[in-house]
């Protein structure tokens, strides 16, 4: 069918080019076709039946195809006049048009470049077995004046729940827009048919066949893919940076990634973001990501809405989400709005999935380490769903195996699990409540007799609210807790020592739109209550003392507002403040050291006690948040970002990788917050209808007050950190390219960034200083990355995926010599990070072969083998030194995944 | 859910196939040379002295011995804070001594004045005697313990040694405890042998007192004379400085403070062993010193082991940029001594290793001096 039409379309179009010159030659001054009078009979009839009377009445030859003008009729109100003017009217609005060869010869043409983007875009949505769905506003016969405004909220069709920032491109204009916070668009469109698309990740696009002539409202429920048919391993992420306005921000799912080769099959959230643009990690066995330069602490992970303090199992191995429990996932690491604070460095926001609001189902996945099970679906039909998951290790095989001179494993054990149970309600299509309960536990058993345990444990609460299509609130209040807990089992030192941080938070968010403004603002409210440190010893014999360090109590308030304002179609200017206020409260204990010394224990003049709920010391700070984009042209976009952030929690480290013994110290009377300011500039770049993709954006970086230790540094249980740690300046900058290819049986992209990140620490002596007040790289300084990540579709059901990846080494510092001194040896290193380990570089491959593609069956299962390292490359993680017989410590490095590393794993979906 | 013993045995061969390679291997980095930096370590006390400081040069990581290449020929001198000096003497190499003119006194600073051969100068920054306070206690406790061996375990028992001490007036007490233990050992250096050809042949040595007649051939042993290598007292030195830890203070009183372990073998406890605890008074800066010292130590078998620091002294280069480490110290110093009889291990022990050569050579840092007060 589509060829007879492309056929008589395409007749037309020539005709109409040859005759258009023939026109011109001619003069107008003969009487014409159009100049035949109407005697009013025509009214109510169609064009066609008018145009059959005419012919009949005059030697008259009209050509056009029928469809074209089968909706097309006179009114009755329209006065008797020529053909050419009543033509005229009827065309307005349409795409229709028309011309005369010969005097008597009428041709109807359709503007061919709409209507082939059209055809080529419904024809394409065919082939990409895309929905279609038509769609009619108005009457074809009245049609409106002038621009159609279209507007209509995109919404998860399981759910109920709106979908933010969904992609909608007009394809047969190729121009495009994205609905707000709350799922709404609405769209200024020319009278007549046009082709959108609705596309969300992990979700099905939706192409709609608009018929629009008049206003009106569209609502689009969208469907979650239930096939992984031509999805791509990495999301395509330059279609979507050009479509969104915040600069540095990258959407993904878990889907996407679940293909991907993974370390002992696990798929894992955190591991995908460490292979984004300017993400960095410094090895396998650690926790969390360095973003352009900043510390681990400094990236805010959120687990729906709520702070999530250690995003690790297993010291970092795996990170604590179970990816079956995931919605979706949004990165920010410039640009960021101002919702998001109290992290200098990046958002990392998870959203756990909603129950099935329909019919039960579920999902289970055996690994090599863990399995996993998730199930959903509605308590009370399309009212009430839950959704649960849960996920458990059996990975102390694994400890047992291995097998090291370094170590003897076989007396290790580990243990983690993590499961999300999310509850929503839907008192009205208005109005939703969901409560997320999730909790995560490990226990680790290394060599000897400490047994390292940490949890995460949360409760949060939203209720979404819809005032009018125009305002929308969400409300948040809920509590998390972290802490850890070493076991030392030797019975002389048997001891605990533990530690605790409990986050209460009350959210209250709004979204108004009007025009071309969305306004966000809110209030957010965070009490932390640290536990600091307690040791005590628990056998009778022990020796241990018993230490307990004062709670810590915090308080951060923050206001903020944006207004995303849509200057032009071409020009998207977002703008917002956001105003923090923080201040830790006592009791407390602080000592005073004499003026112009080095901060420490000798120093002390004085020491005052703060009262319970008295303030220690109060901190204000005002952050300016821009993000600016201007879209060259429909396929191309500059975007430029600017954000201040404060940083009010610190994580105290001492180690080359974040550890779980690792503490958190609020900003008080020594600590002053980190403060980051960041400017980046992006161009991005689509080629051959989105087949390419390009990008690039720079970025600079400073950083004041960071936080770092001196050398030798007792940083647990110590109840005056200010005298052991140092504030300084930070700064980093750096480049980040990528290249896709988005569509096809070969898909690919490329990453590739140059950046580096330094640290400046000047006190008043050498001890109070890093490297006698030199600038130095940070410990996660890598210069040189490359990522690349590729999906070759070898069937519809069998995918061969794989990703290099490679980075420049870290700096260490490392003993440059030894020495004798009262009889043993010491060794001399070197200033710190001064030298590098070598470069990491790894290539991982992965075949997944998934179930039957039939929607009717009762389960559908995927298998991925993959190999992990598969040149067998030892990557250094970190250097460690072990004496030598003389005692001179010599540098060993250590590879954490020293070998290629085979895994397979099996997931059901049902 | 597929059962966890079928996934261990399963894949559990694979894995060993895999991780058999150890994931530790020893990793190289381009440095520069080590004899560029000059390492000097003294102190003085308000003990009488001579006092000693050493002078010499850094030593290669990838060396097995601990010889310190000296710096000899120096011209040190000690500075009080009163315009008082003092000459060093080299009396063996790259080791110089005062001739105990001079005496620490509380309250008082010192500094070094190193001047090489070559002429660049080292000066030391001065540092204070501060006062100390006394030990009032020092204790012993027997541990059972076993050491893992590539043949199976071995038994490796120890005395843990515990102190009490006063922490002086002083409302910040930097404190160092030098812990020596002593043991008296002994050798059969007349029972020497030396393997020519195809058999061995009595070679007592000359130091034994015993001479073989007729010589090499498989004679008899004959006494000369009194041996003077057979009879050694070992000194055993603590591994890494231990130092005064402020949240361990309770009323000014250290208490139960671990300051060392004494390895029950055959050999320690021959006789018994003696035990020397000093308590020395540090300021901040020579604390500081060695507390990075005693982390880079402690550091060595953690599981999270921290980057250690540059490693720095009180000894500045004065007319060059030449590399220096170094620290020299003042120290008030409190000394207290105790002996652990043999009969307190609640074994019998077995009889010391029979050691056919001279005990100075078999043991490190063995003299054949009878410490003072040793009987």
């Amino acid at each position: 069918m589509p060829d007879k039409r492309t056929k008589a379309l395409r007749k037309t179009i020539l005709v109409s080019l040859l005759v258009c010159s023939l026109l011109f030659a001619k003069g107008q001054s003969t009487p014409t076709i159009l100049d035949f009078k109407l005697d009013g009979t025509e009214k109510g009839q169609s064009l066609s039946t008018v145009f059959a009377s005419i012919q009949k009445k005059t030697a008259a030859r009209f050509y056009f195809l029928p469809e074209w003008i089968e909706s097309i009729s006179f009114q009755d109100s329209d006065e008797p006049n020529t053909l050419g003017d009543a033509l005229d009217k009827l065309f307005t609005g349409t795409s229709l048009s028309f011309f005369t060869m010969y005097p008597n010869t009428l041709v109807i043409i359709k503007d061919p470049k709409q209507a082939f983007l059209r055809k080529n875009a419904i024809e394409a949505a065919h082939q990409q077995q895309k929905k279609i769905e038509p769609r009619l506003l108005g009457t074809a016969t009245n049609p409106k004046k002038g621009k159609v405004i279209v507007s209509g909220r995109v919404m998860d069709l399981k759910t109920g729940k709106p979908l933010p920032r969904t992609n909608i491109q007009i394809l047969d204009t190729q121009e495009g827009s994205t609905t707000d916070e709350i799922g709404q668009f609405t769209l200024s469109l020319d009278p007549g048919p046009h082709v959108l698309e609705f596309s969300f990740v992990n979700f099905e696009a939706k192409v709609l066949d608009l018929l629009a002539y008049a206003d009106g409202e569209i609502n689009i429920n969208m469907e979650e893919s239930p096939i992984l048919l031509d999805e791509i391993i990495v999301q395509d992420h330059s279609t979507q940076e050009i479509a969104t306005s915040r600069i540095g921000q990258i959407k993904f799912t878990m889907k996407e990634i679940k293909r991907a080769p993974a370390l002992l099959g696990e798929v894992d959230l955190v591991k995908q973001v460490q292979v984004l643009p300017g993400v960095t990690t410094v090895g396998e066995a650690a926790t969390g990501f360095n973003v352009r330069g900043g510390s681990v602490d400094q990236n805010l992970i959120l687990y729906d809405g709520m702070p999530v303090f250690n995003s690790s199992h297993v010291f970092g191995f795996f990170s604590a989400f179970n990816s079956e429990a995931i919605r979706d996932v949004s990165f920010y690491r410039g640009g960021i709005p101002a919702e998001y604070g109290g992290r200098a460095s990046s958002v990392l926001d998870i959203k756990s999935k909603d129950g099935d609001y329909k019919k039960w189902n579920g999902n289970a996945g055996l690994g090599m380490i863990t399995s996993n099970l998730m199930i959903n679906g509605p308590i009370r039909k399309d009212k009430t769903a839950l959704a649960a998951s849960f996920r458990s290790t059996y990975s102390n095989w694994l400890v047992h195996s291995i097998r090291t001179d370094y170590a003897d494993l076989s007396k290790s054990s580990v243990f983690f699990y993590d499961g999300t149970l999310k509850l929503t309600h839907l008192f009205n299509e208005n109005t939703k409540l969901s409560i997320t309960g999730y909790s995560s536990k490990d226990a680790f058993r290394l060599m000897g007799d400490s047994t390292y345990r940490w949890s995460n444990l949360q409760l949060s609460a939203k209720l979404d609210h819809q005032f009018s299509s125009k305002f929308s609130s969400e409300l948040s209040a809920g509590t998390s807790s972290y802490g850890y807990r070493v076991e030392n089992a030797d019975p002389l030192t048997a001891s605990e020592l533990s530690y605790r941080i409990t986050t209460s938070m009350v959210k209250a968010n709004f979204h108004y739109q009007e025009e071309n403004h969305k306004i966000n603002f809110g209030w957010q409210f965070l009490f932390y209550q640290f536990n600091p440190g307690m040791l005590k010893p628990d056998s009778p014999e022990s020796n241990a003392k018993s230490i307990s360090l004062d709670k810590q109590y915090s308080i951060e308030n923050a206001y903020y507002i944006a207004d995303e304002w849509a200057i032009s179609e071409r020009l998207t200017l977002e703008s917002g403040i956001r105003l923090p206020m923080f201040t830790s409260l006592g009791r407390a204990s602080v000592n005073i050291y004499r003026p112009d010394t080095p901060i420490e224990t000798g120093n002390v003049t004085d020491t005052i006690h703060i009262k319970p709920g008295r303030p220690i010391k109060t901190y204000y700070g005002v952050e300016p948040r821009l993000s600016f984009r201007w879209m060259a042209s429909p396929s191309s976009s500059l975007k430029l970002g600017y954000n201040r952030m404060y940083q009010y929690l610190h994580l105290v480290t001492n180690t080359t990788a974040v550890t779980p013994v690792d503490i958190w110290q609020p900003s008080g009377y020594y600590f002053r917050p980190q403060r980051a300011d960041q400017i980046s500039l992006g161009y991005f770049k689509d080629f051959n209808e989105k087949k390419y993709g390009a990008s690039a954006e720079v970025f600079y970086k400073a950083i004041h007050n960071v936080v770092d230790f001196k050398d030798g540094a007792q940083l647990i249980l110590n109840r005056h950190l200010e005298t052991d740690l140092l504030q300084g300046k930070g700064k980093a900058y750096g480049i980040e390219t990528s290249l896709s290819k988005n569509s096809g049986r070969f898909t690919t992209m490329l990453n590739y960034t140059f950046s580096r990140a330094f640290r400046t620490i000047a006190g008043l002596t050498s001890a109070e200083s890093v490297n006698r007040g030199q600038q130095y790289p940070a410990s996660f300084d890598q210069p040189h990355i490359i990522n690349i990540s590729w999906k070759f579709n070898l069937t519809k059901r069998h995918f061969f995926t794989g990703n290099f990846t490679y980075h420049s080494g870290r700096p260490v510092t490392i003993p440059l010599s030894a020495f004798q001194l009262e009889n043993t040896s010491v060794a001399y290193f070197s200033a710190r990070n001064q030298y590098r380990i070598h470069d990491y570089h790894r290539l991982d491959l992965a075949l997944v072969i998934e179930g039957n593609h039939k929607r009717k069956k009762w389960a559908e299962g995927t298998w991925v083998f993959s190999v992990y390292n598969v040149y067998a490359r030892k990557n250094p993680y970190t250097v460690f030194f072990k004496s030598s017989g003389a005692g001179i410590p010599r540098p060993y490095q250590l590879s954490i995944v020293g070998t290629l590393f085979p895994s397979v794993s099996y997931n059901v979906k049902f | 859910m597929i059962p966890d013993s079928f996934l261990n045995v399963k894949i559990r061969w694979i894995l060993i196939i895999i991780i058999a390679t150890a994931c530790v291997e020893p990793i190289n980095f381009t440095l520069p040379p080590p004899q560029y930096q000059t390492i000097v370590e003294g102190m003085i006390s308000d003990s009488p002295g001579p006092y000693t400081v050493k002078v010499s040069k850094a030593l290669d990581l990838n060396t097995d011995s601990v010889y310190r290449p000296p710096v000899e020929n120096a011209r040190i001198k000690l500075y009080d804070d009163e315009g008082n000096v003092e000459n060093f003497v080299e009396i063996s190499p790259g080791v110089y001594k005062t001739s105990g003119a001079m005496r620490g006194r509380i309250a008082h600073s010192y500094h070094i004045r190193i001047e090489t051969e070559d002429g660049k100068i080292f000066e030391s920054e001065p540092d204070q005697v501060n006062p100390v306070g006394e030990i009032s206690s020092i204790r012993y406790e027997f541990e059972s313990r076993k050491k893992e061996e590539k043949y199976g375990d071995v038994q490796a028992d120890v005395f843990n040694i515990y102190l009490d001490a006063d922490a002086g007036a002083k409302e910040e007490n930097y404190v160092r405890w030098r812990f020596t233990g002593t043991y008296k050992v002994v050798t059969n250096p007349e029972l020497h042998e030396i393997f020519l050809q195809v058999s061995s042949y009595r070679d007592p040595l000359p130091c034994s007192g015993y001479i073989v007649t007729p010589a090499l051939g498989g004679g008899k042993l004959e006494k000369v004379g009194e041996c003077s290598c057979c009879t050694c007292w070992v000194n055993q030195y603590e591994n890494l400085p231990q130092l005064s830890d402020v949240q361990l203070v309770s009323n000014n009183q250290f208490k139960n403070i671990k300051i060392g372990e004494v390895p029950i073998t055959p050999a320690t406890f021959y006789d018994k062993y003696v035990i020397t605890v000093e308590q020395l008074s540090l300021t901040k800066k020579t604390f500081d010193f060695f507390k990075l010292i005693r982390a880079q130590k402690e550091e060595a078998s953690s599981l999270f082991q921290p980057p250690s620091g540059e490693i720095i002294g009180n000894v500045h280069s004065v007319n060059s940029d030449a590399a220096v480490v170094g620290i020299f110290w003042a120290a008030s110093m409190k000394s207290k001594q105790i002996a652990i009889p043999r009969s307190n291990i609640p074994y019998l022990l077995a009889p010391i290793y029979f050691v056919p050569d001279a005990c100075t050579k078999f043991y490190s840092n063995a003299t054949t001096v009878k410490p003072d007060g040793w009987d």
